[in-house]
């Protein structure tokens, strides 16, 4: 499935300002993007509108994790995507440049809380985004489906255009 | 970067690679579009998608760059004269043509990266706007007109609609009053006069524009502009309006309603 997640190029800079502040003890911090869908002719536009950021005591002091939040982060994005009819899309950052990937706990974590949002939209994908410097990448989870996709194209829509992911 | 883009190797190392992953819509395929398509081919864009319901007539021959004597004698569809032309600058390109108004394929227009709207009518234009922020796809119009009088005038103008920016109707090129006098006029026949020279300045500036969002040669942001073409005295300048509304928050596109589909279904 062909997924291009697009959003402002004002908010991806919102996004970055956030996720760069340091935390009182979090090693990394985390947000939500709320976003709506749409369909093309080459597969499904998930369009980011809304960005909520985490406030810092919805951290958890969890040295195990870089970043780890509580279930008030999850019920404020819930909550979110409930009142909006929103597909959520968690973001964090890796502080460098090229194309970034996800780390064998961001993929256990988000296989976890990624499929929670369906308890409040059943019908949106829902799904991850981790962004760099200069590049951003991403999974979604479609409905009724249990695997993931990658997401194919990630595009900043502004002055200039930023293609941060692009495989087709 | 092959030789055949060397005169424009200051875009970037990466420009040609780019131009040629990008999907272009052209909405309109005349006097305007017809130059849209060709230049955007030269400069190497690979992938269109091209609207228009109409064929090629007689009358078009004055301004449709491609079109042929045989074009208005055999009726060819707008959209397959430009894609003959796209394909001779570039056989690569990957092209949709769609003899079909643009509302009954939004996905297709959708799929595409950036939009040219090349429409006659207020009306139009603002469906054509309000379905380019929903899938969040900058908007790059152009148009023209030929004013009766005595003397006769010419004027036209490039406007681009950037998603969280100020719409047509923010920077008052659109306003309600021209939406009701044009439903006024709903069903007046009548071609308006169009000739190609207005129809190139305005085309190949609203290609620079495009390439200026994808590889910006300079720093200035084209992200939101309305320039205002005087046909008369050859200029094209900032209209003033644009300067009352560039600062303006958006407030006809702001909300999260007004993004995707609203029947979405999986």
């Amino acid at each position: 499935m062909n997924i291009h997640f697009k959003l402002s190029s004002a908010m991806l800079n919102h996004v970055i300002g956030d996720l760069v502040r340091p935390h009182p003890f979090a090693a990394e911090r985390a947000g939500f993007i709320g976003c709506k869908v749409s369909r093309s002719r080459e597969g499904i536009l998930i369009l980011g509108h809304t960005y909520m950021t985490l406030q810092d005591n919805w951290y958890t002091d969890d040295q195990r994790y870089g970043c780890f939040f509580n279930a008030d982060a999850m019920r404020a994005a819930m909550q979110f995507a409930l009142t909006n009819d929103a597909s959520m899309f968690h973001v964090h950052m890796h502080e460098h440049m090229g194309l970034p990937w996800f780390s064998r706990i961001d993929l256990r974590e988000s296989s976890k809380f990624v499929p929670d949002f369906w308890n409040v939209r059943p019908n949106l994908p829902h799904g991850t985004l981790v962004v760099s410097k200069d590049s951003a990448a991403g999974l979604c989870w479609y409905p009724s489906e249990n695997k993931p996709n990658r997401i194919s194209r990630i595009t900043a829509v502004g002055f200039p255009m930023k293609f941060l992911e692009r495989l087709t | 970067m092959n030789g055949r883009f060397s005169r424009q190797s200051f875009l970037g190392a990466n420009s040609e690679f780019l131009f040629r992953s990008v999907r272009a819509a052209i909405v309109g395929l005349g006097g305007g579009g017809s130059h849209i398509a060709q230049h955007s081919a030269h400069v190497g864009i690979g992938r269109f998608a091209l609207f228009d319901p109409d064929t090629t007539e007689f009358p078009n021959l004055n301004r449709t760059v491609g079109a042929t004597f045989e074009d208005a004698i055999s009726k060819t569809p707008k959209v397959i004269v430009a894609e003959r032309m796209i394909k001779g600058i570039n056989p690569y390109a990957e092209v949709w043509p769609m003899q079909l108004e643009w509302q009954k394929d939004f996905e297709s227009l959708r799929a595409c990266d950036v939009v040219f709207g090349c429409l006659d009518g207020f009306s139009r234009r603002a469906q054509l706007e309000e379905s380019c922020r929903r899938a969040m796809i900058p908007l790059i119009d152009i148009g023209m007109d030929v004013h009766k009088g005595e003397p006769y005038s010419i004027s036209g103008q490039v406007v681009v609609s950037m998603p969280e920016k100020p719409c047509f109707k923010c920077l008052g090129f659109i306003r309600d009053k021209d939406l009701d006098d044009e439903g006024r006029r709903y069903g007046e026949a009548g071609g308006n006069p169009q000739v190609v020279w207005s129809n190139g300045v305005l085309a190949s500036t609203a290609v620079g524009i495009f390439i200026q969002l994808l590889a910006p040669w300079c720093p200035i942001s084209p992200g939101s502009a309305f320039l205002g073409y005087d046909g008369d005295r050859f200029t094209l300048e900032h209209d003033a309006r644009f300067a009352v509304g560039v600062n303006h928050n958006c407030e006809h596109f702001g909300s999260i309603g007004d993004l995707g589909d609203p029947f979405w279904k999986p």
